[in-house]
């Protein structure tokens, strides 16, 4: 096993015959190259659209909820329909941005940290909405398309919540144990930046 | 026109001069042949764009290690959220005739030494191994000069802990 020291002289060897092309040098020079990191994430861009129908669906057809209390869910859907791609777009666009490529590696290395930290708490609170958005959108649907309104039977309150409440806590606990080594190092990483 | 080529002349050179950093670079950063020429296209990118923006502060050298180490974290943070990779069509790298086995044996020696490390460590070491003054290191970085001594102090020391381990 070699040490440092000894690692530099066969890094140096090993590495004496490298050769960029001139071709590829000339590529990335030209206007047409498009650049990876900036790609466009499709998948985002089509869920944004589906929230955004949905939410103008309910809409126009807000008159047929009835009475207040649905009314107030149909709010809640459409709220959470048009924050859930504006949370999402936010956060793509902060993943997306290039900064400035010219400042220390350490700053970078810190936006990135910060970034990472946020985007668990991103995690966070779309696994709230989105389970609040499930709940309202079936109160909603019962009306709109359902003999019986739904959310007059008990079972489905005790079902939603406490099987909502479990969902919730089991898959913030499996973010949790998923991200937690991760976050770890970030957080020691922002530490240590900041010290 | 004259002003272009002789821009795009300049940077070739510069690239020319500097192709072992870049490469280097992208070599660290990524885990495939494939991403690592991703990345060294996306370095030269780079490089290109802020090309105006170097007005000789720093060395060549140290402005595109800066660079290229800026370049490689960004493509981490996005390399994680690709979902498909599209080949460049007609535009593939190769690096067949420089990718020996020699370079990539000593590649995965030094990266089974260095990927323990976080990415603050990995690119000080890098540098160090790159024979960088600590002056230089703490330039490209962003820390002071004594904070790059004492840390290149703990990464050996780090390293030692490890190898012991390992044995």
């Amino acid at each position: 096993m070699m040490e440092l020291d000894d690692l530099k002289n066969s890094w140096e060897e090993a590495t004496k015959q490298i050769n960029i092309p001139v071709k590829m040098i000339d590529r990335a020079t030209h206007a047409q190259y498009k650049s990876n990191l900036k790609k466009i994430v499709y998948p985002e861009i089509i869920g944004s659209i589906i929230c955004f129908l949905g939410a103008v669906y309910i809409g126009c057809r807000f008159n047929e909820l009835g009475n207040g209390f649905v009314k107030g869910i149909g709010i809640l859907a459409i709220g959470v329909l048009v924050v859930l791609p504006i949370l999402s777009f936010i956060s793509l666009l902060q993943f997306n941005s290039i900064g400035d490529v010219n400042k220390p590696y350490a700053e970078t290395l810190k936006d990135f940290a910060i970034q990472k930290i946020r985007f668990h708490t991103f995690m966070k609170i779309n696994s709230t909405l989105c389970y609040l958005l499930l709940v309202s959108l079936i109160i909603v649907c019962s009306k709109f398309f359902g003999e019986k309104d739904i959310y007059e039977n008990t079972y489905f309150w005790i079902l939603s919540f406490s099987g909502g409440y479990i969902f919730l806590l089991f898959y913030s606990k499996w973010v949790a144990k998923y991200y937690k080594n991760t976050l770890q190092q970030t957080e020691d990483l922002l530490k240590e930046l900041e010290s | 026109m004259k002003f272009n080529m002789d821009k795009n002349e300049t940077f070739i050179k510069a690239i020319k001069s500097n192709e072992r950093l870049i490469y280097k670079m992208a070599s660290i950063y990524t885990d495939s042949i494939d991403d690592r020429n991703d990345l060294v296209q996306e370095i030269i990118y780079n490089l290109w764009k802020s090309f105006d923006s170097f007005h000789q502060k720093s060395s060549m050298s140290t402005w595109m290690y800066r660079v290229a180490m800026n370049v490689a974290i960004y493509y981490l943070k996005t390399a994680k959220r690709k979902v498909l990779t599209v080949p460049m069509d007609g535009q593939y790298l190769n690096f067949q005739e420089t990718e020996n086995n020699n370079f990539e044996e000593k590649l995965q020696i030094f990266k089974q030494h260095v990927d323990n490390l976080n990415l603050l460590d990995k690119g000080i070491v890098m540098l160090y191994l790159e024979n960088k003054s600590y002056q230089e290191i703490a330039e490209i970085v962003g820390i002071s000069e004594s904070n790059v001594g004492t840390k290149i102090a703990r990464i050996k020391e780090k390293l030692k802990k490890q190898i012991t381990k390992q044995l």
